[in-house]
Protein backbone atom coordinates (compact mmCIF):
# COMPACT_ATOMS: atom_id res chain seq x y z
CA UNK A 1 0.00 0.00 0.00
CA UNK A 2 1.19 3.46 -0.88
CA UNK A 3 2.31 5.76 1.90
CA UNK A 4 -0.57 8.26 2.48
CA UNK A 5 2.00 10.94 3.34
CA UNK A 6 3.68 10.52 0.00
CA UNK A 7 1.76 13.44 -1.62
CA UNK A 8 3.36 15.83 0.87
CA UNK A 9 6.89 15.00 -0.12
CA UNK A 10 8.85 17.67 -1.96
CA UNK A 11 11.69 17.23 -4.42
CA UNK A 12 13.96 19.92 -5.68
CA UNK A 13 13.33 20.55 -9.37
CA UNK A 14 15.66 23.44 -10.02
CA UNK A 15 18.38 24.09 -7.44
CA UNK A 16 18.75 27.81 -6.71
CA UNK A 17 20.43 29.75 -3.99
CA UNK A 18 20.45 33.41 -3.01
CA UNK A 19 23.14 34.72 -0.68
CA UNK A 20 23.70 31.24 0.62
CA UNK A 21 20.00 30.71 1.14
CA UNK A 22 18.48 27.69 -0.55
CA UNK A 23 15.63 28.92 -2.71
CA UNK A 24 15.35 25.91 -4.96
CA UNK A 25 12.24 25.47 -7.06
CA UNK A 26 10.09 22.54 -6.01
CA UNK A 27 6.48 21.49 -6.51
CA UNK A 28 5.16 23.71 -3.73
CA UNK A 29 6.90 26.74 -5.17
CA UNK A 30 5.44 26.03 -8.59
CA UNK A 31 2.00 25.74 -6.99
CA UNK A 32 2.45 29.08 -5.24
CA UNK A 33 3.19 30.76 -8.55
CA UNK A 34 0.27 28.92 -10.14
CA UNK A 35 -2.05 30.04 -7.32
CA UNK A 36 -0.96 33.65 -7.72
CA UNK A 37 -1.42 33.39 -11.49
CA UNK A 38 -4.87 31.84 -11.10
CA UNK A 39 -6.03 34.53 -8.68
CA UNK A 40 -4.77 37.33 -10.89
CA UNK A 41 -6.38 35.72 -13.93
CA UNK A 42 -9.67 35.30 -12.05
CA UNK A 43 -9.77 38.90 -10.87
CA UNK A 44 -8.63 40.32 -14.21
CA UNK A 45 -11.31 38.37 -16.04
CA UNK A 46 -13.85 39.38 -13.42
CA UNK A 47 -13.20 43.07 -13.74
CA UNK A 48 -12.65 43.13 -17.49
CA UNK A 49 -16.25 44.00 -18.29
CA UNK A 50 -16.46 46.68 -15.63
CA UNK A 51 -20.02 47.40 -16.67
CA UNK A 52 -22.77 48.38 -14.31
CA UNK A 53 -24.64 45.15 -14.94
CA UNK A 54 -22.17 42.50 -13.83
CA UNK A 55 -21.21 39.39 -15.73
CA UNK A 56 -21.29 36.05 -13.92
CA UNK A 57 -17.61 36.07 -13.04
CA UNK A 58 -17.83 39.71 -12.04
CA UNK A 59 -20.73 38.83 -9.74
CA UNK A 60 -18.64 36.11 -8.11
CA UNK A 61 -15.75 38.50 -7.60
CA UNK A 62 -18.09 41.18 -6.27
CA UNK A 63 -19.78 38.76 -3.88
CA UNK A 64 -16.33 37.81 -2.62
CA UNK A 65 -15.30 41.43 -2.27
CA UNK A 66 -18.54 42.19 -0.42
CA UNK A 67 -17.93 39.18 1.78
CA UNK A 68 -14.44 40.29 2.75
CA UNK A 69 -15.62 43.84 3.21
CA UNK A 70 -18.28 42.48 5.56
CA UNK A 71 -15.67 40.57 7.56
CA UNK A 72 -13.50 43.67 7.87
CA UNK A 73 -16.42 45.89 8.86
CA UNK A 74 -17.59 43.38 11.45
CA UNK A 75 -14.21 42.87 13.06
CA UNK A 76 -12.24 46.08 12.55
CA UNK A 77 -14.85 48.59 11.54
CA UNK A 78 -14.59 50.94 8.56
CA UNK A 79 -11.01 51.94 9.51
CA UNK A 80 -9.94 48.40 8.71
CA UNK A 81 -10.61 48.96 5.02
CA UNK A 82 -6.98 50.05 4.62
CA UNK A 83 -6.14 46.37 5.04
CA UNK A 84 -8.68 45.34 2.45
CA UNK A 85 -6.12 44.36 -0.17
CA UNK A 86 -4.05 42.43 2.35
CA UNK A 87 -7.03 40.53 3.74
CA UNK A 88 -8.36 39.79 0.27
CA UNK A 89 -4.96 38.56 -0.90
CA UNK A 90 -4.65 36.38 2.18
CA UNK A 91 -8.12 34.92 1.76
CA UNK A 92 -7.72 34.26 -1.95
CA UNK A 93 -4.21 32.83 -1.56
CA UNK A 94 -5.35 30.34 1.06
CA UNK A 95 -8.59 29.53 -0.75
CA UNK A 96 -6.93 28.94 -4.11
CA UNK A 97 -4.13 26.93 -2.44
CA UNK A 98 -6.70 24.73 -0.75
CA UNK A 99 -8.82 24.31 -3.89
CA UNK A 100 -6.01 23.80 -6.40
CA UNK A 101 -4.40 21.39 -3.96
CA UNK A 102 -7.44 19.16 -4.33
CA UNK A 103 -6.61 18.51 -7.98
CA UNK A 104 -4.97 15.08 -8.07
CA UNK A 105 -1.28 15.34 -8.80
CA UNK A 106 -1.01 18.93 -7.58
CA UNK A 107 0.41 20.07 -4.29
CA UNK A 108 -1.45 21.63 -1.36
CA UNK A 109 0.72 24.54 -0.23
CA UNK A 110 -1.34 25.05 2.90
CA UNK A 111 -0.48 21.54 4.06
CA UNK A 112 3.01 22.90 4.81
CA UNK A 113 3.14 24.12 8.40
CA UNK A 114 5.91 26.54 7.55
CA UNK A 115 3.70 28.22 4.94
CA UNK A 116 0.68 28.59 7.21
CA UNK A 117 3.06 29.54 10.01
CA UNK A 118 4.48 32.45 8.03
CA UNK A 119 0.98 33.77 7.35
CA UNK A 120 -0.12 33.28 10.94
CA UNK A 121 2.96 34.89 12.48
CA UNK A 122 2.87 37.72 9.96
CA UNK A 123 -0.79 38.53 10.59
CA UNK A 124 -0.39 38.22 14.34
CA UNK A 125 2.69 40.45 14.34
CA UNK A 126 0.84 42.95 12.20
CA UNK A 127 -2.02 43.02 14.71
CA UNK A 128 0.41 43.65 17.59
CA UNK A 129 2.24 46.38 15.69
CA UNK A 130 -1.07 47.96 14.73
CA UNK A 131 -2.20 47.95 18.35
CA UNK A 132 1.05 49.52 19.48
CA UNK A 133 0.81 52.16 16.77
CA UNK A 134 -2.77 53.08 17.64
CA UNK A 135 -2.73 52.83 21.45
CA UNK A 136 0.97 52.85 22.40
CA UNK A 137 2.18 50.87 25.43
CA UNK A 138 -1.36 50.91 26.82
CA UNK A 139 -2.13 48.25 24.23
CA UNK A 140 0.23 45.71 25.84
CA UNK A 141 -1.32 46.37 29.24
CA UNK A 142 -4.85 45.96 27.86
CA UNK A 143 -3.75 42.83 26.05
CA UNK A 144 -2.26 41.15 29.11
CA UNK A 145 -4.60 42.40 31.82
CA UNK A 146 -8.26 42.29 30.89
CA UNK A 147 -10.21 45.21 32.33
CA UNK A 148 -11.88 44.47 35.65
CA UNK A 149 -9.25 41.99 36.81
CA UNK A 150 -8.86 42.02 40.62
CA UNK A 151 -5.30 43.16 41.48
CA UNK A 152 -4.29 40.00 43.33
CA UNK A 153 -4.70 37.75 40.28
CA UNK A 154 -2.96 40.13 37.89
CA UNK A 155 0.30 38.09 37.83
CA UNK A 156 -1.63 34.94 37.08
CA UNK A 157 -3.66 36.72 34.40
CA UNK A 158 -0.49 37.97 32.75
CA UNK A 159 0.85 34.42 32.48
CA UNK A 160 -2.46 33.10 31.17
CA UNK A 161 -2.81 35.94 28.69
CA UNK A 162 0.74 35.49 27.40
CA UNK A 163 -0.03 31.84 26.79
CA UNK A 164 -3.30 32.67 25.10
CA UNK A 165 -1.61 35.32 22.97
CA UNK A 166 1.12 32.89 21.92
CA UNK A 167 -1.55 30.31 21.18
CA UNK A 168 -3.10 32.64 18.65
CA UNK A 169 -0.54 32.36 15.82
CA UNK A 170 0.21 28.75 16.66
CA UNK A 171 -3.44 27.70 16.56
CA UNK A 172 -3.98 29.76 13.42
CA UNK A 173 -1.10 28.01 11.66
CA UNK A 174 -1.78 24.53 12.96
CA UNK A 175 -5.52 24.65 12.30
CA UNK A 176 -5.09 25.27 8.59
CA UNK A 177 -2.12 22.95 8.21
CA UNK A 178 -3.77 20.11 10.12
CA UNK A 179 -7.08 20.41 8.30
CA UNK A 180 -5.47 20.33 4.91
CA UNK A 181 -3.07 17.54 5.80
CA UNK A 182 -5.74 15.41 7.46
CA UNK A 183 -8.13 15.69 4.54
CA UNK A 184 -5.49 14.65 2.06
CA UNK A 185 -4.23 11.87 4.29
CA UNK A 186 -7.73 10.42 4.64
CA UNK A 187 -8.29 10.61 0.90
CA UNK A 188 -4.86 9.05 0.38
CA UNK A 189 -5.67 6.23 2.78
CA UNK A 190 -9.00 5.57 1.11
CA UNK A 191 -7.43 5.59 -2.34
CA UNK A 192 -4.83 3.14 -1.03
CA UNK A 193 -7.59 0.91 0.28
CA UNK A 194 -9.36 1.11 -3.08
CA UNK A 195 -6.20 0.05 -4.85
CA UNK A 196 -5.49 -2.87 -2.50
CA UNK A 197 -9.15 -3.89 -2.12
CA UNK A 198 -9.66 -4.72 -5.73
CA UNK A 199 -13.01 -4.71 -7.52
CA UNK A 200 -14.80 -6.84 -4.96
CA UNK A 201 -14.53 -4.46 -2.00
CA UNK A 202 -12.62 -1.53 -3.47
CA UNK A 203 -15.77 0.34 -4.55
CA UNK A 204 -16.62 1.04 -0.92
CA UNK A 205 -13.56 3.15 -0.01
CA UNK A 206 -13.68 4.62 -3.51
CA UNK A 207 -17.21 5.92 -2.97
CA UNK A 208 -16.01 7.41 0.31
CA UNK A 209 -13.28 9.31 -1.52
CA UNK A 210 -15.95 10.90 -3.72
CA UNK A 211 -17.94 12.01 -0.69
CA UNK A 212 -14.77 13.20 1.00
CA UNK A 213 -13.80 15.25 -2.00
CA UNK A 214 -17.07 17.13 -1.67
CA UNK A 215 -16.37 17.63 1.98
CA UNK A 216 -12.84 18.77 1.25
CA UNK A 217 -14.09 21.45 -1.14
CA UNK A 218 -16.27 22.76 1.67
CA UNK A 219 -13.36 22.58 4.11
CA UNK A 220 -11.18 24.47 1.63
CA UNK A 221 -13.63 27.38 1.79
CA UNK A 222 -14.28 27.12 5.51
CA UNK A 223 -10.61 27.03 6.47
CA UNK A 224 -9.79 29.98 4.26
CA UNK A 225 -12.68 31.84 5.86
CA UNK A 226 -11.64 30.87 9.40
CA UNK A 227 -8.03 31.88 8.85
CA UNK A 228 -9.09 35.22 7.38
CA UNK A 229 -11.70 36.07 9.96
CA UNK A 230 -9.40 35.16 12.86
CA UNK A 231 -6.63 37.30 11.43
CA UNK A 232 -9.19 40.11 11.15
CA UNK A 233 -10.40 39.53 14.71
CA UNK A 234 -6.83 39.83 15.99
CA UNK A 235 -6.38 43.05 14.07
CA UNK A 236 -9.78 44.19 15.31
CA UNK A 237 -8.51 43.71 18.87
CA UNK A 238 -5.77 46.17 17.98
CA UNK A 239 -8.41 48.73 17.04
CA UNK A 240 -10.79 48.15 19.91
CA UNK A 241 -9.28 47.62 23.35
CA UNK A 242 -11.30 45.68 25.86
CA UNK B 1 6.02 13.71 8.21
CA UNK B 2 7.52 15.16 5.05
CA UNK B 3 6.24 18.63 6.00
CA UNK B 4 8.78 18.84 8.78
CA UNK B 5 11.73 18.31 6.49
CA UNK B 6 13.56 21.52 7.24
CA UNK B 7 15.56 21.25 4.06
CA UNK B 8 12.76 22.96 2.13
CA UNK B 9 11.82 25.62 4.71
CA UNK B 10 14.01 28.37 3.36
CA UNK B 11 12.83 28.05 -0.21
CA UNK B 12 9.19 27.68 0.86
CA UNK B 13 9.30 30.80 3.02
CA UNK B 14 11.19 32.75 0.40
CA UNK B 15 8.85 31.87 -2.44
CA UNK B 16 5.79 32.29 -0.26
CA UNK B 17 6.84 35.83 0.57
CA UNK B 18 7.69 36.54 -3.06
CA UNK B 19 4.51 35.11 -4.50
CA UNK B 20 2.31 36.65 -1.82
CA UNK B 21 4.08 39.95 -2.32
CA UNK B 22 3.39 39.81 -6.04
CA UNK B 23 -0.23 38.91 -5.38
CA UNK B 24 -0.69 41.70 -2.87
CA UNK B 25 0.92 44.23 -5.19
CA UNK B 26 -1.12 43.24 -8.23
CA UNK B 27 -4.35 43.05 -6.29
CA UNK B 28 -3.97 46.34 -4.47
CA UNK B 29 -2.69 48.18 -7.54
CA UNK B 30 -4.74 46.76 -10.38
CA UNK B 31 -7.32 44.12 -9.58
CA UNK B 32 -9.23 45.24 -6.52
CA UNK B 33 -9.71 49.00 -6.99
CA UNK B 34 -11.84 48.62 -10.15
CA UNK B 35 -14.01 45.99 -8.48
CA UNK B 36 -14.47 48.10 -5.37
CA UNK B 37 -15.13 51.10 -7.53
CA UNK B 38 -17.69 49.21 -9.62
CA UNK B 39 -19.41 48.12 -6.44
CA UNK B 40 -19.46 51.60 -5.06
CA UNK B 41 -20.64 53.05 -8.35
CA UNK B 42 -23.47 50.56 -8.43
CA UNK B 43 -24.35 51.26 -4.83
CA UNK B 44 -24.33 54.96 -5.51
CA UNK B 45 -26.40 54.49 -8.65
CA UNK B 46 -28.97 52.40 -6.84
CA UNK B 47 -29.13 54.86 -3.99
CA UNK B 48 -29.47 57.74 -6.46
CA UNK B 49 -32.20 55.92 -8.35
CA UNK B 50 -34.10 55.29 -5.15
CA UNK B 51 -33.66 58.91 -4.10
CA UNK B 52 -34.84 60.07 -7.49
CA UNK B 53 -37.85 57.79 -7.41
CA UNK B 54 -38.67 59.09 -3.96
CA UNK B 55 -38.34 62.64 -5.21
CA UNK B 56 -40.56 61.96 -8.21
CA UNK B 57 -43.14 60.39 -5.96
CA UNK B 58 -43.09 63.37 -3.61
CA UNK B 59 -43.43 65.84 -6.45
CA UNK B 60 -46.20 63.80 -8.05
CA UNK B 61 -48.05 63.72 -4.76
CA UNK B 62 -47.61 67.43 -4.35
CA UNK B 63 -48.86 68.03 -7.88
CA UNK B 64 -51.84 65.80 -7.19
CA UNK B 65 -52.61 67.79 -4.06
CA UNK B 66 -52.33 70.99 -6.04
CA UNK B 67 -54.67 69.71 -8.71
CA UNK B 68 -57.12 68.52 -6.12
CA UNK B 69 -57.04 71.90 -4.45
CA UNK B 70 -57.52 73.58 -7.81
CA UNK B 71 -60.39 71.26 -8.62
CA UNK B 72 -61.96 71.99 -5.26
CA UNK B 73 -61.50 75.71 -5.88
CA UNK B 74 -63.13 75.41 -9.29
CA UNK B 75 -66.05 73.49 -7.82
CA UNK B 76 -66.46 76.15 -5.15
CA UNK B 77 -66.32 78.85 -7.75
CA UNK B 78 -68.94 77.12 -9.85
CA UNK B 79 -71.07 76.73 -6.77
CA UNK B 80 -70.68 80.39 -5.97
CA UNK B 81 -71.50 81.36 -9.53
CA UNK B 82 -74.55 79.18 -9.48
CA UNK B 83 -75.70 80.66 -6.20
CA UNK B 84 -75.15 84.15 -7.52
CA UNK B 85 -77.09 83.39 -10.68
CA UNK B 86 -79.86 81.97 -8.59
CA UNK B 87 -80.10 85.06 -6.37
CA UNK B 88 -79.85 87.29 -9.40
CA UNK B 89 -82.66 85.52 -11.18
CA UNK B 90 -84.68 85.56 -7.97
CA UNK B 91 -84.11 89.24 -7.62
CA UNK B 92 -85.00 89.84 -11.24
CA UNK B 93 -88.13 87.82 -10.82
CA UNK B 94 -89.11 89.79 -7.76
CA UNK B 95 -88.33 93.07 -9.47
CA UNK B 96 -90.38 92.07 -12.48
CA UNK B 97 -93.24 91.03 -10.29
CA UNK B 98 -93.07 94.27 -8.40
CA UNK B 99 -92.85 96.27 -11.58
CA UNK B 100 -95.77 94.42 -13.13
CA UNK B 101 -97.81 94.79 -10.00
CA UNK B 102 -97.07 98.50 -9.91
CA UNK B 103 -97.94 98.81 -13.58
CA UNK B 104 -101.20 96.95 -13.17
CA UNK B 105 -101.92 99.01 -10.08
CA UNK B 106 -101.27 102.13 -12.08
CA UNK B 107 -103.40 100.96 -14.98
CA UNK B 108 -106.17 100.02 -12.62
CA UNK B 109 -106.01 103.38 -10.93
CA UNK B 110 -106.01 105.16 -14.24
CA UNK B 111 -108.92 103.08 -15.47
CA UNK B 112 -110.85 103.71 -12.29
CA UNK B 113 -110.19 107.40 -12.65
CA UNK B 114 -111.27 107.29 -16.28
CA UNK B 115 -114.41 105.41 -15.44
CA UNK B 116 -115.13 107.82 -12.65
CA UNK B 117 -114.61 110.75 -14.90
CA UNK B 118 -116.80 109.24 -17.60
CA UNK B 119 -119.43 108.39 -15.07
CA UNK B 120 -119.36 111.87 -13.68
CA UNK B 121 -119.56 113.30 -17.17
CA UNK B 122 -122.44 111.02 -18.10
CA UNK B 123 -124.24 111.95 -14.91
CA UNK B 124 -123.75 115.57 -15.70
CA UNK B 125 -125.01 115.01 -19.21
CA UNK B 126 -128.02 113.14 -17.92
CA UNK B 127 -128.63 115.85 -15.40
CA UNK B 128 -128.56 118.53 -18.14
CA UNK B 129 -130.78 116.49 -20.37
CA UNK B 130 -133.19 115.82 -17.56
CA UNK B 131 -133.41 119.52 -16.82
CA UNK B 132 -134.04 120.28 -20.47
CA UNK B 133 -136.71 117.62 -20.53
CA UNK B 134 -138.34 118.97 -17.43
CA UNK B 135 -138.32 122.45 -18.88
CA UNK B 136 -139.82 121.20 -22.09
CA UNK B 137 -142.51 119.20 -20.29
CA UNK B 138 -143.29 122.16 -18.07
CA UNK B 139 -143.56 124.38 -21.08
CA UNK B 140 -145.99 122.09 -22.79
CA UNK B 141 -148.02 121.66 -19.60
CA UNK B 142 -148.10 125.37 -19.10
CA UNK B 143 -149.17 126.08 -22.69
CA UNK B 144 -152.26 123.99 -22.45
CA UNK B 145 -153.99 124.16 -19.12
CA UNK B 146 -156.28 121.36 -19.17
CA UNK B 147 -158.11 118.97 -16.92
CA UNK B 148 -156.32 116.75 -14.71
CA UNK B 149 -156.89 113.96 -17.10
CA UNK B 150 -155.91 116.12 -19.96
CA UNK B 151 -152.93 117.35 -18.05
CA UNK B 152 -151.87 113.91 -17.33
CA UNK B 153 -152.50 112.88 -20.90
CA UNK B 154 -150.70 115.93 -22.25
CA UNK B 155 -147.91 115.48 -19.93
CA UNK B 156 -147.72 111.92 -21.02
CA UNK B 157 -147.84 112.92 -24.65
CA UNK B 158 -145.31 115.62 -24.12
CA UNK B 159 -143.07 113.24 -22.33
CA UNK B 160 -143.47 110.75 -25.10
CA UNK B 161 -142.82 113.30 -27.76
CA UNK B 162 -139.88 114.65 -25.82
CA UNK B 163 -138.51 111.23 -25.38
CA UNK B 164 -139.22 110.53 -29.04
CA UNK B 165 -137.48 113.75 -29.90
CA UNK B 166 -134.77 113.02 -27.63
CA UNK B 167 -134.34 109.56 -28.97
CA UNK B 168 -134.63 110.93 -32.52
CA UNK B 169 -132.07 113.56 -31.76
CA UNK B 170 -130.01 110.95 -29.93
CA UNK B 171 -130.26 108.75 -33.00
CA UNK B 172 -129.43 111.60 -35.25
Amino acid sequence: MEDPLHPFELHTYIPLSLLGLDISINKAVLMMLLVVGAIILFLTKARSSGSLVPTKLQSVAEIMVEFIRGIIHDTMGPEGMRFFSLVTSLFLFILFSNLLGLIPGSYTITSQLVVTGVFAVAMYTLSILLGLKIHGPKFIKAMLIPSGTPPFIVPLMIIIEIISQLARPISLAVRLFANMTAGHVIIGVLVGLTMSGGLLIGWLPFSFTIALYGLEVGIAFIQAYIFTILACVYMGDAYHLH
Amino acid sequence: MPQFDSHFFSSLIFWELISFGILLWVLSKFALPPILEALETRERKIRDSIDQAEQSRTSAEQRLREYEAKLRGAAQEAEAMLAEARTKSQRMLEENEQRLRAESERIKAETTQEIDRERRKALQDIRGEAADLALLVAEKVLVRSLSDDDNRRFAQEALQSVSADHSASGQA
